[in-house]
């Protein structure tokens, strides 16, 4: 299946719920999607196009909205599907139903970004020390870091 | 008498920690390196220990970071007296390129007193050698 094929078969089987669709690059894939169709998309994409295995998931401050990038894998082609929610309301519908081994990177997005995911198997804190102040998210672009001031052992000279 | 005899006992057997406050692993590889027979270190009375308290030297490797800080505190605290404590590579002296990150606290030094550093990225065995042969030298 090439990749026209591919988005194609995505846009018969999803219909509406695919915004856009692109093909940048060779064996490369750019899906969108609404976050209410997300878990159906990805359901589609393991069972029907083969796509069953989750590189990684990362986030993007864009300012008002939050991007999250699904950034799937076969050995044949790359797919991106993305996803955009609002900031003020940056709520996400998990998706360890259809792939399990997502929580890692949804325990991550969590962390860095303070998005909630919703029905999350398991939300505890996974990359952030454990005294980190509650409402601090490192990965959100107005987030402003001070570093503490050093010491310097027998002063400076 | 007693004293020097006490002395003499401390330079002639350093034994030492191997502690990773957050490294890169280079550091780490490099201090295994130094432990191998090609350095002999002990020769110098050297021994690697697992153990906080049965240490006289804390090597210690790699930035510290704001989930480990605690720990090296404790495990500074365990250490029997007198206790001395080797920086090794720029990460632990001064933070390197993890330096004003959000979760790093900076050097060794900023946690711990720090007697003798070793700079290097990674710092090479004979510097961590040389390192462990000056701090003997100002016992």
């Amino acid at each position: 299946m090439n990749d026209t094929e591919i988005i194609e078969k995505a846009k018969a089987l999803l219909g509406d719920a695919i915004l856009e669709a692109s093909n940048p690059a060779l064996r490369r894939i750019f899906l969108t999607v609404d976050p209410k169709d997300l878990v159906r998309t990805v359901e589609v994409l393991k069972k029907e196009l083969g796509f069953a295995y989750v590189a990684t998931i990362s986030g993007l401050d864009s300012g008002e909205n939050f991007e999250i990038i699904y950034h799937f894998g076969k050995p044949s082609s790359q797919l991106n599907l993305r996803t955009r929610v609002p900031k003020s309301n940056p709520h996400i519908e998990s998706i360890c139903a259809v792939i399990p081994g997502a929580i890692l990177y949804e325990r991550e997005l969590q962390d860095m970004f303070g998005l909630v995911v919703d029905l999350i198997p398991d939300s505890r804190r996974l990359v952030l020390p454990d005294d980190w102040p509650a409402g601090n998210y490192p990965l959100r672009k107005d987030w402003k870091y001070e570093r503490p001031v050093e010491k310097i052992p027998g002063g400076k000279s | 008498m007693l004293e020097k005899v006490v002395r003499w006992s401390r330079k002639k057997s350093p034994w030492i920690l191997h502690l990773n406050s957050g490294a890169c692993n280079a550091c780490d590889i490099e201090v295994v390196a130094a432990l191998t027979p090609r350095f002999d270190v002990e020769r110098l009375g050297v021994l690697l220990k697992a153990t906080p308290r049965h240490a006289d030297v804390i090597i210690s490797t790699g930035p510290v970071t704001r989930q480990i800080k605690d720990r090296i505190i404790r495990i500074y605290e365990q250490t029997p007296d007198p206790k001395f404590v080797i920086a090794v590579g720029a990460c632990a002296m001064s933070g390197c390129v993890y330096r004003g990150a959000y979760n790093i606290m900076g050097g060794l030094d900023q946690v711990i007193p720090v007697n003798i550093y070793v700079p290097g990225c990674p710092a090479r065995p004979d510097a961590i050698l040389d390192g462990v042969v000056k701090l003997l030298g100002t016992l």
